[in-house]
C-alpha cells in the first residue's frame, strides 16, 4: 500500500495533463496564429522561397506539431522555432503581455518636455531643460521603469528602439495632463515633480494610411559648424525644403553635423533625397531594397548646390529605418563620419500585427543592402567613433557625442 | 501506353500551335486596328495639342493625387503629378531634352534608356507613330485577359525594354500592357490593365489604367481630355535648374 501523500501527489500528477489540454477556443486560436504567420511570410516575404526553405513543407512540418500544442506558450514556441528556420531579423513573436507593453502608446501626445535614453537599465534624463540632465526617472504615476525596462530586456526579441518606444508612451499622455513622477537626482536621492505635459512639438504630418505624426526640424549653427536635428523622415516636402535651405545656408561652414539620435525613420526615399546634398557625383547608391517582385536602388541624384565639406552623423539605438539606411550609406561611400552608439539593426520596413491569439507577430516585407555589400539588419550601422552616454557626463551636462564630432570637425580644418 | 498518350498530345499540340500561327493576324494589321477603332488617322490628326486631367490612388498605402499631362505636337509634353504627402513631381519633354523635378530628389536630367522611353512617351497622337517607336512589332499569340481574348502583341523599341500589349481579338482594342520601366533606381516592371474606353475630340481614350507593379497597386483615372487649346506660356520650356545641370555635364 502506497502511503497516503505520494497517492494525493500522483493523483494531482495524473490530472496535470487532463488540466493542460487546450480548451478548443485555445487550439483554434493557435491555429488561426499559426496560419497568419504561415500565410504572411508565403505571400509577402521578398523572397518566393523565404530564407531559402521550402515554404509549403515548412508549414506542413509545424502545423500538426501546433495544432497538437498543450498551451499557449507551447504553441508559440512552435512558432518562434519555425521563424528561427528563416535565419532573419524582424521575424519575431511577442507573448500577449509584452505586446500590450509595446502597444501601450500613450493616449494623447503630449510630452514631458524632457528627452530620456535608457543607459544600462536605468532611465536618464538626457535632453530638455525641465529636469536636470542625468536624474534617473524611477517612476511615473507609480508605475516603476525599472521593472518595466527589466521585463523587456529579458526578451531577446525586444530591441533598444522598442524599449525607446516603450519607455516614451509611459512617460506620454494628453497635453496639458499632469503627472507624478519620481527620479534621483545626481546624488541618488529621492526626487518628485509633478509635471504638466507639454503640446507636441513640430507640426502635424500624415502619410497615407499611416496614423498623423509631429515631425519638427531643427536647424542652427554652433560656432562655424552647421547643426541639423528632425525626428522623422516625414512630412516631406517641408523636411526636404528646410533641409535644402540650412544646407545652403551653410555653403561656407566648416562642417555639417547631422543629428538624427532618436530618429526612428520613414519614407525611405527621404535618404536618397537628403543625400543628393552631399554627393556630386552622380550614379552612386546608398544601397538596394529587394521587395517580391522588385530591386530598387537607393540612386543619389546630385544637387547643385551640394555640401563638400566634413559631414559628421550622429546614432544612436533608437536611430532605425531611414535614419540607418541615410547614414549606413554615406557612411560605406566615405562621405560621412559615423559617431553615437550602434544603431538599431532596424533598416528593413516591417509590420507588427496582433495575431489571433492576442500575441504580437512582426514581420519585414523588404530586404535592404547597403552600397558595401552589408546587410544593416539586426547589425545596425557600426559608429566610426562609438561613444557611450554616461550618467556622469549626463550629470555634467555635457553631450560627449556632439562635442566629438565638433571636434572631428575642427581637426579636419586644421588639415 | 502513357508514353503514345504523351507522344499524341505532344503531336497534337504542335499540330494546334502551327494552325494558331498561321490564323494569327500580324502586328502590323493589330496596331492600324486600334488606331482605326479609336477614331482613325484623321481625328488623331485633327489635333495640335492636348490637355489631359485626372486622379490616381495608391489604395493601400491610402495615397491620392491629381495628375495633369500638357502635349504639343509634334514631341513636347509637361506633365505635373500632384501626389498628397510627397509633393509635386514634374516631368517634360522638350527640343530632345527629358527631365523631371521633384521635392524629393531636386532637378534630373534623364539619360540613356529612361530618356528613350520619354521621348518615346512624348510624341503626340502615339498610337500613329508606332512604326517610329517600335521597329519591330510581332503577334506571338492569344491569350484571355479579363474574359476577353487578346492578341498578344510584343513591341521592340529601337533603345529600351520590349513591351507586351495584348489587344481585344473583338473589339480591336487594347486591353493590357506589360512594359519595364528603366528609372535610376532600377528596372520596374509593371503590369496595366487598361479599360473605361471613351470618346474625347473624336478619339477613344482608356479612362482607367491599373497598374501593378512591386507589390502595389496603382488606379489612374482619366477625368477629362481637351484638344487644340492654348497652352500656358513656358510649360514647355526647360526649366532654368534643368538648363543649369545640362551646362555642368557640359563642363561650362
Amino acid at each position: 500500500m502506497l502511503p497516503a501523500v505520494p497517492m494525493a501527489l500522483l493523483a494531482g500528477l495524473l490530472t496535470l495533463p487532463a488540466a493542460a489540454q487546450p480548451s478548443p477556443e485555445q487550439k483554434q486560436a493557435n491555429l488561426a496564429s499559426f496560419e497568419f504567420v504561415w500565410t504572411t511570410i508565403r505571400d509577402q516575404h521578398w523572397d518566393k522561397n523565404p530564407g531559402g526553405l521550402d515554404w509549403q513543407a515548412t508549414g506542413a512540418e509545424f502545423r500538426p506539431r501546433v495544432e497538437q500544442a498543450a498551451t499557449a506558450e507551447e504553441a508559440r514556441q512552435i512558432l518562434r522555432e519555425m521563424l528561427g528556420r528563416l535565419k532573419q531579423t524582424h521575424f519575431a513573436i511577442f507573448p500577449a503581455p509584452v505586446y500590450q507593453d509595446l502597444d501601450a502608446a500613450s493616449v494623447g501626445d503630449g510630452w514631458p518636455g524632457f528627452e530620456v535614453q535608457v543607459v544600462d537599465g536605468r532611465v536618464l534624463v538626457s535632453g530638455g531643460s525641465v529636469v536636470p540632465l542625468g536624474w534617473e526617472v524611477l517612476s511615473v504615476e507609480g508605475t516603476d521603469l525599472k521593472s518595466l525596462v527589466a521585463a523587456l530586456q529579458q526578451d531577446p526579441a525586444i530591441h533598444e528602439l522598442q524599449l525607446a518606444r516603450a519607455v516614451a508612451a509611459r512617460l506620454g499622455g494628453p497635453a496639458g495632463a499632469t503627472r507624478q513622477l519620481a527620479f534621483a537626482d545626481g546624488s541618488g536621492n529621492p526626487q518628485t515633480r509633478e509635471i504638466q505635459l507639454q503640446p507636441p512639438r513640430g507640426e502635424l504630418s500624415g502619410f497615407g494610411n499611416l496614423p498623423p505624426q509631429h515631425v519638427w526640424f531643427e536647424a542652427k549653427k554652433l560656432g562655424e559648424t552647421g547643426y541639423i536635428r528632425f525626428n522623422l523622415f516625414l512630412d516631406l516636402v517641408r523636411v526636404m525644403q528646410s533641409f535644402g535651405e540650412a544646407v545652403e545656408a551653410c555653403a561656407k561652414c566648416d562642417g555639417i553635423v547631422i543629428d538624427l539620435r532618436g530618429n526612428t525613420g520613414g519614407i525611405g526615399a527621404m535618404a536618397m533625397g537628403l543625400a543628393g546634398w552631399f554627393v556630386d557625383k552622380p550614379g552612386q547608391r546608398l544601397g538596394t531594397m529587394t521587395l517580391r517582385n522588385a530591386t530598387l536602388n537607393f540612386v543619389i541624384n546630385p544637387r547643385a548646390g551640394a555640401y563638400h565639406g566634413p559631414l559628421a552623423i550622429l546614432v544612436d539605438g533608437s536611430s532605425a529605418s531611414t535614419a540607418e539606411i541615410f547614414a549606413g550609406g554615406l557612411q560605406a561611400l566615405g562621405r560621412a563620419r559615423i559617431l553615437g552608439t550602434p544603431t538599431a539593426g532596424a533598416a528593413l520596413p516591417s509590420v507588427i500585427a496582433r495575431l489571433p491569439n492576442g500575441d504580437g507577430f512582426q514581420y519585414a516585407v523588404a530586404n535592404y543592402v547597403s552600397v558595401s555589400g552589408q546587410t544593416l539588419e539586426a547589425k545596425g550601422v557600426a559608429p566610426d567613433a562609438e561613444i557611450r552616454l554616461t550618467r556622469e557626463t549626463l550629470l555634467a551636462g555635457q553631450d560627449t557625442v556632439l562635442d566629438a564630432a565638433l571636434a572631428w570637425i575642427r581637426s579636419q580644418k586644421r588639415q | 501506353m502513357n508514353r503514345l498518350i504523351v507522344r499524341w498530345l505532344a503531336t497534337a499540340a504542335c499540330a494546334a500551335a502551327y494552325v494558331h500561327a498561321q490564323a494569327l493576324p500580324t502586328a502590323e494589321s493589330i496596331l492600324d486596328r486600334f488606331v482605326e477603332v479609336t477614331g482613325g488617322k484623321a481625328a488623331y490628326q485633327q489635333h495640335t495639342t492636348e490637355i489631359m486631367a485626372g486622379t490616381m490612388a495608391i489604395a493601400p498605402q491610402g495615397l491620392t493625387g491629381r495628375l495633369t499631362r500638357y502635349a504639343l505636337a509634334p514631341d513636347k509634353e509637361y506633365s505635373v503629378v500632384e501626389l498628397g504627402p510627397i509633393g509635386k513631381i514634374e516631368s517634360g519633354v522638350s527640343g530632345g531634352i527629358a527631365w523631371e523635378r521633384s521635392a524629393l530628389l531636386g532637378p534630373r536630367l534623364k539619360s540613356g534608356e529612361e530618356r528613350a522611353q520619354a521621348l518615346r512617351e512624348a510624341q503626340f497622337a502615339s498610337p500613329l507613330a508606332w512604326r517610329k517607336n517600335f521597329p519591330k512589332a510581332e503577334t506571338s499569340g492569344v491569350e484571355t485577359v479579363n474574359g476577353e481574348e487578346c492578341y498578344k502583341l510584343l513591341l521592340t523599341p529601337a533603345a529600351g525594354k520590349p513591351e507586351t500589349r495584348f489587344y481585344s481579338r473583338k473589339s480591336g482594342l487594347l486591353l493590357k500592357a506589360v512594359a519595364t520601366a528603366v528609372t535610376p533606381m532600377g528596372e520596374i516592371t509593371a503590369e496595366v490593365e487598361i479599360s473605361g474606353y471613351q470618346q474625347f475630340g473624336g478619339v477613344l481614350y482608356p479612362t482607367q489604367s491599373r497598374q501593378k507593379t512591386g507589390g502595389q497597386e496603382m488606379v489612374i483615372t482619366i477625368t477629362d481630355v481637351r484638344h487644340n487649346e492654348a497652352v500656358p506660356d513656358g510649360y514647355f520650356e526647360v526649366p532654368a535648374e534643368i538648363q543649369a545641370l545640362i551646362l555642368k555635364a557640359a563642363g561650362k
